[in-house]
């Protein structure tokens, strides 16, 4: 009797638990005919604390957009970017898809075909208003699925005060101008790092890229397959072993040290030169460091093009809501709003209008260098379904090959990316 | 062995009471039962199971995999120095811990004035975090502002600070050495308990047989010691060989995956191939099975030296 009980009572929990997951994966679905839907929104939190966090800024958005929309409703979600990528996971292996996501990556998403293309869920005023680099970033075989949000840029950061004590008087140009600029401030400036090159896991894949690009380089060659060992990077992680990272110029160890250790020194004026990105604008004046931005230093010459890095807006197929969301885009996207949020954080805008905007307002002089590089950056292979993986092991393990063998390191990183590929 | 009650041929009406009656505790151990399937056999049966699937770095399930994620892991060029470094890492830890707990216990069975204060404090790196001490650390070797390399900079001992933590060879003596602080309390109280089990009056027959200081020590306290020895090496060899946050919080393993055991490998594999790394845990698993199994084994287990 007691066993039958309980087995009744087992029964209803397991039938509970199943119903009400049902009921919440697949309570929008399909009613996009009539009725109030609502749309679910996640994004990433670009504050750093309660008084700026995205939150903010999306619940706002989503009122104004609700009041002129009153048959949608925005459910807004924001996660910072520690739990992002994990909690998203979790949404997807359970069903219970977002239908507008604002994070890092797009195109592993697109792999599992979860995706509206962007112009199913774009107008044609609002598709033509991206930076064109851009929007060619968030293609996947010839489709664009990712729909760039905020972007950002790198340059070569200075310090001006620590330059002028070791007697330089322009930044560096070349790579060997890099050098014999580092080994000037090795022997004129004791205790401050002269070159500072994070190759540790936090962000590798940056640094290298960047270096990679000043020799032709980069992690694909030209029809878009990895050649993450081409004789160009090869020769790349050679000229760094050899003339930065043996004769002391940088860190003992790059392949421990990250990106923030880096821009922690840049900003306590414990390093001379590194490759930065905006942030580092607001670090430095902070640490009272007078500093210097220049075009990024090629091997043969300054570079014209940058490193670009973008986040990205996507949309799920999952619930239907195809009209909705691009309602929302539509407003999400425009001039004011999406100005607004670039210049909460300080980060680059992706639309021609908003830089048009942000460019001739004066208000951003500090931005004005990078302003300029946006148009000819040049970005990770986004569109690659793989490059989230390979990213991944770049990131681990690229920083060995200034202290090892760089052909073997790099060796071993493509045949990874190979399988990778092979894979997918 | 012990008989089941089932075992002795009997009539049908009897085994079937004999049957009811032996689900009477039933009641009363369901919650413990219930609660082991649910924390320890489901996560080990889900693991087993994500080791066998192809999973997209969303989080999507693409279909099985078969074998394919125990293959991949066994083509891993990292995973032989990373076996042998979960090996050396395991056994200089537990030994060194052993060691110098055997003569704390020692030292805090004595009677001398403050026992209790020092007893107090020798929880003090038992009830931190690990992984705040770890981090503590971490920060105390820091290059530029770790207050252990400026001491021992105006010390004399070093020349100029050194990034420790960066550099393989020096990463892993001072990981060894935070994992041996943090071990030393549990394992001290252990064999502290395991002393004071120990009668006076044996100790007191041996004073009157003339025995020496140190004879006394192996012929007497080290044998009774035993069983307190054994829980202390048992489980000390389960903690350091999973031992995860002074790894991840000093180093993360690297660079690449020059600092890394077996877990925390299986950490770095989540980023790249979720299945891969389920795949880790499961050797990783069998790995500590194997090694407890093999120790009682030869230590001989709950059996008292002849």
């Amino acid at each position: 009797m007691n066993k039958r009980v309980l087995g009744m009572a087992a029964v209803c929990a397991v039938g509970a638990l199943t119903l009400s997951a049902c009921g919440s994966s697949g309570g929008g679905s399909g009613s996009s005919a009539s009725g109030p839907v609502t749309l679910k929104l996640v994004a990433a939190d670009y504050g750093d604390k309660a008084s700026n966090s995205s939150t903010l800024y999306w619940n706002d958005l989503a009122k104004a957009f609700e009041a002129a929309n009153p048959t949608i409703k925005v459910d807004v979600q924001v996660i910072n970017w520690n739990d992002i990528d994990k909690q998203v996971k979790t949404m997807i292996q359970s069903g219970n898809m977002p239908d507008v996501l604002q994070t890092g990556g797009y195109a592993d998403k697109v792999a599992d075909n979860l995706l509206y293309p962007a112009s199913d869920v774009l107008s044609t005023t609002t598709a033509g208003t991206f930076i064109d680099s851009f929007a060619r970033a968030g293609q996947v075989g010839g489709v664009q699925y990712g729909i760039p949000f905020v972007s950002s840029a790198r340059a070569f950061f200075y310090n001006k005060a620590i330059f002028t004590q070791a007697g330089i008087t322009a930044p560096p140009q070349t790579w060997a101008d890099v050098a014999a600029d580092a080994a000037l401030i090795k022997a004129k400036v004791p205790g401050v790092t002269p070159y500072a090159l994070p190759l540790g896991p936090e962000e590798a894949q940056g640094e290298s890229m960047i270096w990679e690009l000043g020799n032709g380089g980069g992690p694909t060659d030209s029809s878009g397959k990895y050649a993450l060992n081409s004789q160009a990077n090869v020769d790349t992680f050679s000229w760094l072993k050899s003339n930065l990272v043996d004769p002391g110029l940088t860190y003992a160890n790059p392949a421990s040290t990250d990106r923030k250790t880096a821009f922690a020194d840049f900003a306590a004026g414990k390093a001379a030169m590194l490759n930065g990105h905006p942030s580092l604008i607001q670090m430095s004046t902070d640490g009272k460091v007078d500093y210097g931005v220049a075009p990024i230093p090629g091997k043969a010459g300054a570079l014209k093009s940058t490193l670009g890095v973008a986040d990205w807006m996507m949309a799920f197929k999952k619930n239907g809501h195809k009209d909705q969301i691009k309602a929302f885009l539509d407003f999400a996207y425009s001039e004011q709003n999406t100005q607004k949020f670039d210049e909460e954080y300080n980060l680059m805008p992706v639309t021609q209008d908003t830089l048009q905007a942000m460019t001739s307002s004066g208000k951003h002089q500090d931005l004005q260098p990078f302003f300029a590089l946006l148009p000819q950056a040049a970005f990770y292979p986004l569109g690659d379904t793989t490059w989230d993986t390979v990213s991944a092991q770049i990131k681990q393990s690229i920083g060995t090959a200034v202290s090892g063998d760089p052909a073997k390191v790099l060796g071993d990183l493509q045949k990874k990316a190979q399988d990778a590929v092979a894979n997918k | 062995m012990s008989h089941t009650p089932t075992a002795p041929s009997r009539g049908a009406p009897a085994r079937r009471r004999a049957g009811l009656v032996s689900l009477g505790p039933l009641p009363w151990i369901a919650p413990a039962i219930l609660l082991i399937a649910l924390v320890v056999l489901w996560p080990v049966y889900e693991m087993v199971h994500t080791s066998f699937l192809r999973i997209s770095s969303s989080g999507f399930v693409r279909g099985s995999a078969g074998l394919d994620k125990y293959r991949k892991l066994f083509a891993e060029t990292d995973l032989g120095h990373v076996l042998t470094a979960t090996v050396l890492w395991t056994l200089v830890v537990v030994t060194l811990t052993m060691v110098l707990s055997l003569a704390l216990a020692q030292l805090f069975n004595q009677e001398f004035p403050g026992r209790r204060l020092t007893r107090w404090a020798l929880i003090a790196p038992w009830a931190a975090s690990v992984l705040m001490t770890a981090i503590g650390f971490k920060w105390m070797l820091n290059q530029t502002a770790g207050v252990l390399n400026t001491a021992m900079t105006d010390l004399g001992l070093i020349n100029s600070p050194k990034d420790w933590l960066g550099d393989p060879n020096t990463a892993w003596p001072w990981m060894m050495f935070v994992a041996v602080f943090v071990s030393l309390p549990f394992t001290t109280y252990t064999l502290l308990a395991g002393l004071q089990t120990v009668p006076a009056e044996v100790y007191e027959a041996a004073r009157v047989d003339g025995a020496s200081t140190w004879q006394t020590y192996r012929k007497i306290t080290l044998p009774l010691l035993r069983p307190a020895f054994l829980v202390g090496v048992v489980i000390n060899l389960i903690n350091v060989f999973n031992s995860f946050p002074i790894i991840w919080g000093m180093t993360q393993g690297g660079p690449a995956s020059a600092t890394a055991t077996t877990t925390v490998f299986m950490y770095q594999l989540k980023d790249t191939d979720i299945g891969e790394s389920a795949a880790m845990s499961v050797v990783n698993f069998a790995l500590v099975v194997v090694m407890v199994l093999v120790f009682l084994k030869v230590s001989r287990w709950n059996e008292e030296e002849s």
